[in-house]
């Protein structure tokens, strides 16, 4: 039995990552088939999703072999190309919440792949320049600041705040001093008041729910109560797949996509989420183990990146259904519907499987 | 290389804090949101129960529920407010402002449909089918509504439905009453709500966030209200809302033996099925909503004067043929008192003053009894006191202390003394039945629609006078001379001795030049007492009042005198 086991370890997930995202795909499938109550139609987010997982799936076998360090030359061309599509976001969707740009029938969220240009751009910068020189610091900072004002003004809280974690995580295995740390967060302080004025009513009044849900169950706390009663009615085996009644009386509004978690919680109890947090928490741990042990500072800075790029994603999503975060809109990778998401994904685990192949 | 530690230590701590997180809304606080997410999901309709009926004495309906349609809409459906305004006011007689306001409020659940006008008539009915593909979201939706067959008749005796508003919600929400709620505002419909309304039934339906429906979990069919026996009859009622006509003013009948109260009418009356027109003050400024029997407080006038006669007899201030001489008036400190005829009676004693109703007999024979003695023999007769009839808001009238009053004015019922047409006929019940006090009442039985009886009353002696038999004949045999000779000849009828009282009220009216108020309280048969009746007619004359009250008695009594009456005057006609 131990040695089937270690097998498995050996043979099939420490050796791939690609395998491990694939489990949560598939995860995600189930909840999401349960999300739509089962009911299939040609249009249904369900069937959309299928047909992205295909997609993502085509892209695996084709770039699975390719060397990321290619991405390398390539990335200051994505950086312009993705500084362009935010910017047309924010014209088109003048005056309204709009994050998609579409062709034809194809919609895409241009915030969702800024993350992983950025992360591309930033590592590549950096990974030949001293971070500790203020010069090369305001430059991280100015690569990171646009797509993040860009993203900022569409509105996208969730998105914006990763955009500053990734930049903390990189600039910090890039070996940002403390005394610079210190100064970002003194320089954090003073323009926060200047973000809040920037910020939309519904976003300020999203934090203020935040801190209050009581105060408007019908209201603004609606989600957030409705998402706690969804998880805590679950107990510890959950009310049966299929048979969540508040995901199936749709109490929640975004089941399928940013309270997905909510679905998992409520169907399979506390059980359930214990494997899939560990699931989770597995995959971010041969995340980690590619930082540790890749010998490529390029690669170092990329894999860190994507690292903190999944798990701020993973624990901000879980820490809004739980209401521990405010409720910022994020999805959860792999798992909620949601296209955009999902390629950025996949292609950030075929990058870290590159640099694993590559690099160790 | 610590750095890279430090990072997955980070987000090792984060996972434990999510990690915990779930076990406390999963495990700790499991049963209590496991309890939210069925309260969540689950809601009840309320649905329709019939209200109890309430019929006569005799089994005759007085009021029930019928299948009516209402105007209903779907808050969500409105596409466009100001057309469908537009629409709705042209083919009902609704207002814009009342639209609007509906329309535009937001509702809690706007899937749940509200009520914009209750019993429809066909007409609109058929309107509001026509125009339906203008009118998204309105439509007609069968209810209920309550029926009176006897209308104006029983108005004030009934009352009528309303909508529960705030203030009476804040009071009756833990009796199961909720926003919306049709409830009695007046009347028996109020005094007996609790019985009447029965409890609604429900439909427990599984529903989503918004509202809609999925599917019925659990129906409760309710029960529906009880029904109500009242000591009306509704004959009696019939004759005596007949008999009062257009004149303004209300008459009470009860029967002297019990307190059964028989009937009790009002004029003006309002439609108990549609009282919207009759709150307009404008319209209708003479208060079509006073039950006065109840609640209307008047001087008793000459009424007054039967306790005056016991009191003075009982205390031995004047006997049977002492006389007084009456000259027009009396002059007492520096006032004159009037009697209300002006040239005077001459001498009499009391077995004429009382038909005559002489002021000024009665003004010295009060004198010599003294104000207190008068308060005293008041408050034995429970003036001043609510009778304690089951109807809701009586008024207890007023009786003034000694200091507040003189002898004079308060012996012929006048000054500060108030009482209502109850306690008058309380008060000639009282004498006709040789001193018992009865409570008026007329819910007489409360039966459950499967017809088990839930509640019987029955009649309820307050206390016994004794009033000296001697006193009580002299009084009795004055009272038939009032109408045999006296002041209430005009109730006088042929094969019915009757014994009544006349009285005018006169407040301050006859100094302001406005006609007084005149009331009759007389019973029947003489010998033997059935019927007591107190008529009381705004701006009238006890004449008038005696006349009615004669009428109401010959058609009680002997309705084959009207018949006959009825028969000559159609052949003078004929002729």
């Amino acid at each position: 039995m131990r040695q089937i086991v270690k097998y498995l370890r050996n043979k099939i997930i420490e050796r791939n990552i690609i395998f491990l995202s694939y489990i949560l795909i598939f995860i995600g499938i189930f909840l999401l088939f349960s999300a739509s109550k089962g009911v299939i139609i040609r249009e249904g987010f369900f069937i959309k999703q299928i047909l992205w997982i295909l997609l993502a799936s085509i892209f695996v076998r084709f770039f699975r072999n390719s060397d990321f360090r290619n991405l390398e030359k390539l990335t200051y061309l994505f950086y312009v190309i993705i500084l362009i599509f935010l910017t047309i976001v924010l014209i088109k969707g003048e005056g309204k919440t709009s994050r998609w740009i579409g062709f034809g029938w194809f919609y895409f969220q241009p915030s969702e792949f800024a993350k992983l240009v950025v992360i591309l751009t930033l590592s590549s910068y950096l990974s030949k320049r001293d971070i500790r020189r203020f010069p090369v610091l305001f430059t991280s900072f100015l690569i990171v600041g646009i797509p993040f004002f860009l993203v900022l003004e569409q509105p996208n809280l969730g998105t914006a705040f990763i955009f500053i974690l990734i930049f903390l995580g990189i600039s910090y295995i890039a070996g940002i001093t403390r005394k610079q740390l210190i100064g970002l967060f003194l320089v954090a302080i003073f323009s926060s008041p200047l973000i809040w004025n920037m910020m939309k009513d519904y976003q300020k009044e999203r934090i203020l729910t935040f801190i209050n849900p009581m105060k408007d169950p019908l209201g603004r706390g609606y989600n957030l109560l409705q998402s706690k009663i969804t998880i805590g009615s679950g107990g510890f085996f959950g009310k049966g797949f299929m048979k969540g009644t508040q995901t199936k009386l749709a109490f929640l509004p975004e089941y399928h996509t940013d309270f997905i978690f909510c679905v998992l919680a409520e169907e399979f109890g506390f059980l359930g989420v214990l494997i899939f947090i560990l699931i989770y928490y597995y995959f971010l741990n041969k995340i980690f183990e590619i930082i540790y042990l890749t010998k490529d500072t390029f690669g170092k800075l990329v894999a860190t990146g994507i690292f903190v790029m999944f798990a701020s994603h993973f624990l901000i999503n879980l820490g809004m259904t739980l209401g521990i975060f405010p409720i910022v809109g994020i999805p959860l990778p792999f798992i909620s519907y949601g296209g955009s998401s999902l390629i950025v994904s996949v292609f950030s685990v075929i990058v870290l499987s590159s640099i694993e192949k590559y690099t160790i | 290389m610590d750095r890279e530690i430090f990072l997955r230590k980070f987000i090792t701590i984060f996972i434990y804090v999510i990690l915990g997180r779930c076990f406390y809304l999963q495990i700790i606080r499991y049963p209590y949101y496991y309890n939210r997410s069925k309260e969540n999901c689950i809601r009840t309709i309320k649905t329709g129960i019939p209200r109890g009926i309430i019929y006569d004495r005799n089994g005759r309906i007085l009021a029930k529920d019928v299948p009516s349609t209402n105007l209903v809409f779907v808050p969500f459906d409105i596409k466009n407010i100001e057309k469908e305004i537009e629409i709705l006011v042209q083919i009902t007689n609704l207002d814009v402002s009342y639209l609007r306001r509906k329309l535009n409020k937001s509702y809690l659940n706007p899937f749940d449909r509200v009520i914009l006008k209750r019993n429809l008539t066909t007409k609109e009915v058929s309107l509001i089918e026509e125009n339906s593909y203008n009118l998204p979201g309105i439509f007609v939706q069968e209810g209920i509504k309550r029926y009176y067959p006897f209308g104006f008749k029983t108005s004030h005796l009934l009352g009528y439905l309303g909508e529960i508003n705030q203030k009476q919600l804040e009071l009756l929400k833990n009796k199961g009453y909720e926003m919306g709620d049709m409830i009695g505002q007046d009347g028996i419909e109020k005094q007996c709500d609790e019985y009447l309304k029965g409890i609604p039934g429900g439909i427990q339906v599984e529903v989503d966030a918004l509202g809609h429906q999925r599917k019925v979990i659990g129906r409760n069919e309710g029960v529906p209200g009880n029904d109500i026996k009242l000591t009306i009859d509704i004959t009696i009622q019939e004759i005596a809302f007949e008999e009062l006509g257009s004149r303004k003013g209300c008459v009470v009948i009860m029967d002297p033996r019990n307190g059964e109260v028989l009937a009790l009418v009002n004029n003006p009356a309002f439609d108990p099925e549609n009282i919207i027109p009759y709150l307009d003050e404008r319209k209708h400024p003479e208060k079509p909503f006073l039950n006065r029997v109840i609640k209307g407080q008047y001087p008793p006038g000459s009424i007054f004067k039967i306790i005056t006669e016991i009191a003075a007899l009982e205390t031995g201030a004047v006997k049977e043929f002492d006389r007084v001489e009456c000259t027009g008036e009396i002059e007492v400190g520096d006032r004159v008192f009037h009697c209300w005829k002006e040239e005077g009676q001459g001498w009499v004693d009391i077995n004429l003053a009382l038909p005559f109703s002489c002021n000024i007999f009665f003004g010295t024979i009060g004198l010599k009894v003294g104000v207190s003695q008068l308060i005293e023999y008041a408050k034995k007769f429970e003036l001043g006191k609510p009778t304690g009839i089951d109807l809701p808001g009586e008024a207890k009238g007023y009786l003034p202390s000694p200091k507040e009053t003189d002898p004079l004015n308060l012996s012929i019922g006048q000054g500060p003394i108030t009482t209502t047409p109850i306690q008058l006929v309380t008060l000639i019940s009282t004498i006709a039945n040789g001193g018992n006090i009865w409570q008026p009442f007329i819910v007489k039985k409360i039966v459950t629609s499967k017809g088990e009886t839930l509640k019987e009353f029955s009649p309820f002696l307050k206390k016994t006078l004794y009033i000296d038999s001697e006193v009580l004949d002299i009084l009795r045999k004055g009272l038939k001379n009032v109408v045999e000779f006296g002041t209430g000849t005009r109730a006088k009828i042929v094969g019915l001795e009757i014994a009544g009282k006349t009285g005018t009220a006169q407040r301050a009216a006859t100094e302001a030049g406005l006609p007084t108020h005149g009331a009759f309280a007389c019973y029947a048969p003489y010998d033997n007492p059935k019927i007591a009746i107190v008529v009381f007619l705004d701006y009238g004359s006890s004449p008038q009042a005696a006349e009615i009250a004669g009428r109401i008695l010959k058609r009680i009594f002997l309705p084959e005198k009207i018949e006959e009456e009825n028969e000559t005057d159609s052949e003078i006609l004929e002729e």
